[in-house]
């Protein structure tokens, strides 16, 4: 509960005095107990568990932050890893965002420089929750810029405890997201800062924070969509100005060099569908601005204002003319499957399975949302009507925003990462304008504490604003309503609203917290299982597992497992694997498929030509562990199929009634294939519940349908204390058959023939017999 | 000599058969190649059948859809896999794939009952293909309640069982350009219309009230159903009784979206135009 106390102090804070350097004191000390409470909110997997790497890509991320630490960064850079995709390897440096890897590895330099001696993993573990500090800091000062400093503070909070964000930034989560969204939002602060000013140094600042943001995460299109959609959106509103000509074209060219120098990124920029948006924007607010200068020069001519108008419209349409005929013919590549699958919703669904399989691909319903925003969701619509009510530039920007990230979370549960930043600060804006009405000055000293507060963040408020000329007007104007509302607002319903404002920020916090807590802190590679009387048990089969490998297989033992346990075998037991998560050869995953998928014999001829040692299969009918591979299963047969339609189909894993099933009614061929009998083997003799019959899956709770087989070409290896882990040995050829055959008529014709006739000489195996023949002369005669 | 004889009347009397056989053959192959060239579609009814599909000399395969199209049969789904079916055998017909080695037909029920009978079949639409030379087996039925049949799922079930790969070419759908031409075309004269006051499209309301609603269609989980394609609405057979809300948290229904859709709006009034009773919202608050 100590994220109660941290962000209930926010709104407890005793002072009466309004000189300005003590209200900067409160902002300061409301940031920092912010900071502290996102900070904190997020340690609830180390508290439970320990300090440990969660999930899938963390690991890999991990591994490649410590060869980094290790071998330097050119060596980084170049980095050949022969552990993964067997036998293609993987060039490191050329296929992943180092953002993350340098951020964590200068980290580590530091703290070495000063000679504190922390284990590279401390910092990975705790990078999350430090940058959720460092962006509700970015946040305060993009709302700042938006509307005020109260609401401000308000998006501060809501940002760092807000379980949409927290989500992909718990400690151990150390994913490119972590530092990421801190890059995306501070990023949209110096270009709102630069549109504002439009200064060469914020924009130039923005080009740097775009270029960090580049080298940690690809959503970094999202940034170089949404700026020229900005832009272009100001000049359709004829709000163009010089300050806007200044910043985007600093912005654009300085972003587009420095992103090129990401190995990663390439020559991408400049030939992707992804990019031209910006290009294109880039290029008619050249033409707008030439032209409005020979509009200044020419203005005594007659009609120039046409003239001009239709030039620009003819010049927009030559360069999208321009950019689809250069897709046409292939020097611009179209749109990638994933982000064409965001405008075409079906199109995953037909062409790539391996993207619709990937569960944070699926489209949102409304309890995600709000489950992960809960009050925010309900107020944000609310934030942006009032942003829409008094427009100005840097407005423009966020009511894009929420609507294209209200799509994009729409479409795919994973983008609700850039949706919640959006959406605390708008919501901060609601909440904060809604506020005003009730929790004016005057009414401060007949209410309780909470209102106290904000009354006194209002009163920063209205100083910073005289100090900005623009806003005065917009001030006075507030100041007339809420003059007009007191005459209706009797102090009595103030108290009342503010207190159950207070109580459902209240509320909002603790589920929060509680949605941290329970869904997004368990690490889900130690597990955590409760008994009947409550006791927690940990269940730790798949570091036993993955330690079983490093410690028992040869070094250069190849491992063959589905790809989501690419990353942590080869991170955990540094072992080869054939797929891992960076899906990019579908494919070698489709093989990998296709021998899960086919019976014994198959699968060996597969495994034998990519040197397969051990097979490692994931199974939980023994605790009831849901994600287990059998349940994957289905996957692993479509993505087979969509590679090789002729030899494995769907339809034969289903039963007669069309369901997949375990139990005595499934198909013979599911039956027979290698997945099933690796996690099945011997789990027939195997009682998991008193009250039923033996080899009972408890996962799906059937009793199995084909017990007591045996294993032909793979022999069980290891299985880990709770059946979660198995593996298996791959047998080396064996001998040829013939010879079992031949030992047999050795020792029959040893027992017959050889002691009768050939006494003491040797047999010759398989020696062919022949037939004496009489000839026929010799019979007639 | 007598031997030699005795075959070259046997081959004397066989000569005739085979020709005969052969002869039946290219006919039929011919004739075949001539309603297809006319019509991508050929419509069998029971004799038909009988001479073309179920008699020995066959070296060809057909994808026939049996169906029940008149209006007396009141199939809904019938016009829409006869449309499907329409497009697969148009892709193929005019495609580089046409041989006479695959020919596409139809059996309407109410013109070849036996056939149904035959096949032992008694729902509509069902899609067969019958091999060269044999009977059709289990898999030469394909299964619509799981792969449905859209022309693309029948062309990949055609390439599966006949090993003929056909390239669904379907006619361009106008109807959703059309209606955007008419939708801007529309807007223009409006604005045209209204020349001399364009002041409206100035005005911050209406845009909000399109961006908000934009939002509100994003974050009620609209895009969901459209993705998904859930019921309207939950119906207990045992019970009759109607279920609003989705028990499951990974899964909502139609009507469902737009209660919260109603409540997020209710919520938003709330918060402008009765701004003085505002604790009403502290109601909406789901715990």
């Amino acid at each position: 509960m100590t994220t109660v106390n941290d962000n209930t102090s926010e709104y407890i804070t005793n002072s009466s005095s309004s000189s300005a350097g003590l209200k900067s004191l409160i902002t300061v000390i409301i940031l920092i107990c912010v900071c502290i409470s996102g900070f904190i909110s997020r340690l609830f997997s180390i508290i439970r568990f320990e300090s440990v790497i969660h999930e899938f890509d963390p690991w890999f991320n991990y591994r490649s932050t410590v060869y980094m630490t290790d071998n330097g960064f050119y060596n980084f850079l170049n980095w050949f890893d022969d552990l993964a995709w067997y036998p293609l390897g993987r060039i490191v440096g050329g296929t992943v965002f180092p953002g993350l890897m340098v951020t964590s590895g200068t980290i580590h330099w530091f703290f070495h420089m000063i000679n504190i001696p922390i284990h590279i993993r401390e910092i990975c573990v705790f990078l999350a929750p430090v940058f959720s500090g460092l962006t509700a800091l970015a946040t305060y000062l993009l709302t700042k810029e938006l509307w005020s400093k109260r609401a401000g503070l308000f998006a501060a909070a809501f940002i760092a405890i807000a379980p949409g964000y927290s989500s992909r930034s718990v400690a151990g989560s150390y994913d490119n997201e972590a530092i990421a969204i801190f890059a995306l939002i501070f990023t949209y602060y110096l270009w709102i800062r630069s549109i504002k000013t439009g200064s060469i140094f914020w924009s130039s600042c923005t080009a740097l924070s775009y270029f960090y943001m580049v080298s940690a995460w690809g959503g970094y299109v999202f940034i170089i969509n949404l700026i020229p959609v900005h832009v272009g959106f100001l000049l359709l509103l004829g709000r163009y100005s010089l300050r806007l000509y200044v910043s985007y074209s600093i912005f654009y060219i300085l972003g587009l060099i420095l992103s090129m120098q990401i190995p990663f990124v390439g020559f991408q920029p400049v030939r992707t569908s992804e990019h031209m948006i910006a290009a294109g924007i880039f290029i008619l607010l050249q033409a707008y601005t030439f032209f409005d200068y020979l509009y200044n020069k020419l203005r005594y001519v007659r009609n120039i204002e046409t003239i001009f108008f239709n030039l620009s419209i003819i010049i927009s349409i030559i360069v999208f003319a321009i950019v689809v005929l250069l897709t046409y013919t292939g020097y611009i590549a179209p749109w990638s499957g994933r982000f064409y699958s965001l405008w075409d919703t079906s199109y995953a669904a037909k062409h790539i399975p391996i993207i619709i399989s990937v569960s944070e691909h699926q489209p949102t319903t409304w309890t995600s949302f709000f489950f992960d925003l809960h009050l925010l969701i309900c107020l944000y619509p609310v934030g942006a009507w009032f942003c829409v009510k008094d427009l100005n530039d840097e407005r423009v920007f966020i009511l894009l925003y929420a609507v294209f990230a209200s799509y994009f979370a729409g479409v795919m549960i994973r983008l609700m990462l850039t949706l919640t930043p959006c959406v605390c600060i708008l919501a901060a804006i609601a909440l904060s304008k809604t506020l005003d009405y009730y929790a004016d000055a005057e009414s401060s000293e007949m209410v309780s504490n909470y209102d106290d507060s904000v009354s006194i963040c209002d009163e920063v408020e209205n100083d910073e604003n005289n100090q900005y000329l623009d806003n005065n007007a917009q001030n006075i104007d507030e100041t007339d309503d809420n003059d007009d509302d007191q005459n209706f607002l009797t102090s009595n319903i103030k108290i009342i609203v503010v207190t159950c404002i207070a109580m459902m920020l209240l509320l909002f916090i603790v589920h929060c917290t509680w949605i941290t807590a329970t869904a997004y802190s368990s690490p889900s590679i130690v597990l955590v299982s409760y008994n009947s009387d409550g006791t927690r048990a940990i269940v730790d089969d798949y570091r036993e597992a993955y330690y079983w490998l490093r410690q028992n297989t040869p070094e250069k033992a190849r491992i063959m497992s589905w790809w989501d346990y690419g990353y942590q075998i080869a991170g955990m037991s540094n072992r080869t694997v054939l797929v891992d998560n960076n899906t990019w050869n579908n494919s070698h995953i489709a093989l990998v498929g296709k021998a899960m998928a086919s019976n014994e014999t198959e699968a060996y001829k597969i495994m034998t030509m990519l040197d397969v040692d051990y097979i490692l299969v994931i199974f939980g009918g023994v605790i009831g562990f849901s994600g287990d591979d059998i349940n994957k299963f289905l996957w692993m047969v479509r993505i087979a199929e969509g590679e090789h339609p002729k030899d494995i189909k769907e339809n034969n894993y289903f039963n007669d009634n069309k369901e997949y099933r375990v139990d005595k009614s499934g198909s013979p061929i599911l039956f027979n294939c290698l997945m099933y009998k690796l996690c099945y083997y011997r789990f027939g003799e195997l009682y998991t519940d008193s009250a039923q019959p033996s080899g009972f899956d408890r996962t799906r709770s059937v009793e199995i349908g084909h017990k007591n087989f045996d294993l032909e070409h793979v022999e069980e290896a290891y299985t880990s204390a709770n059946w979660i882990v198995r593996i298996y040995r791959v047998k080396k050829l064996s001998n040829r058959f013939q010879a079992k055959d031949a030992l047999e008529k050795l020792t029959s014709s040893l027992s017959e023939e050889s002691f009768e006739k050939n006494d003491g000489k040797g047999v010759i195996l398989n020696k062919p017999h022949v037939k004496k023949g009489t000839k026929k002369s010799m019979r007639r005669t | 000599m007598k031997q030699f004889i005795w075959l070259f009347f046997i081959c004397i009397c066989t000569l005739p058969n085979v020709l005969s056989k052969e002869d039946v053959l290219s006919e039929k192959i011919q004739q075949l190649t001539d309603w297809s060239l006319k019509k991508p579609i050929i419509r069998l009814n029971s004799e038909r059948f009988k001479h073309y599909v179920k008699t020995a000399p066959r070296n060809y395969s057909m994808i026939i859809m049996l169906t029940a199209l008149s209006p007396s049969r009141s199939c809904g789904i019938c016009k829409q896999a006869q449309d499907e079916f329409q497009i697969v055998a148009q892709s193929y017909r005019y495609s580089s794939a046409f041989t006479n080695k695959l020919f596409f037909a139809m059996v309407d029920f109410d013109d070849g009952q036996d056939v149904f009978q035959y096949l032992k079949l008694n729902s509509a639409p069902v899609f067969i293909h019958f091999p060269p030379k044999m009977k059709p087996k289990k898999n030469d039925f394909m299964d619509i309640s799981r792969s449905g049949f859209s022309a693309e799922a029948q062309a990949k079930w055609i390439h599966d069982r006949a090993d003929v790969h056909i390239h669904v070419f379907r006619p361009p759908n106008y109807s959703g350009f059309l209606l955007v031409v008419l939708l801007v075309t529309m807007i223009g004269g409006l604005l045209y219309i209204k020349r001399n006051s364009l002041e409206f499209l100035y005005n911050p309301v209406v845009w909000g009230m399109f961006i908000i609603l934009a939002i509100l269609i994003c974050i009620s989980g609209q895009i969901w159903n459209s993705i998904r394609g859930s019921p309207f609405l939950h119906r207990n057979p045992q019970t009759g009784q109607i279920g609003l809300f989705s028990g499951s948290s990974g899964y909502q229904f139609i009507a469902e979206t737009y209660v919260v859709f109603a409540l997020y709006i209710l919520f938003h009034i709330n918060e402008f135009f009765f701004r003085k009773i505002k604790y009403i919202n502290f109601l909406f608050y789901l715990p």
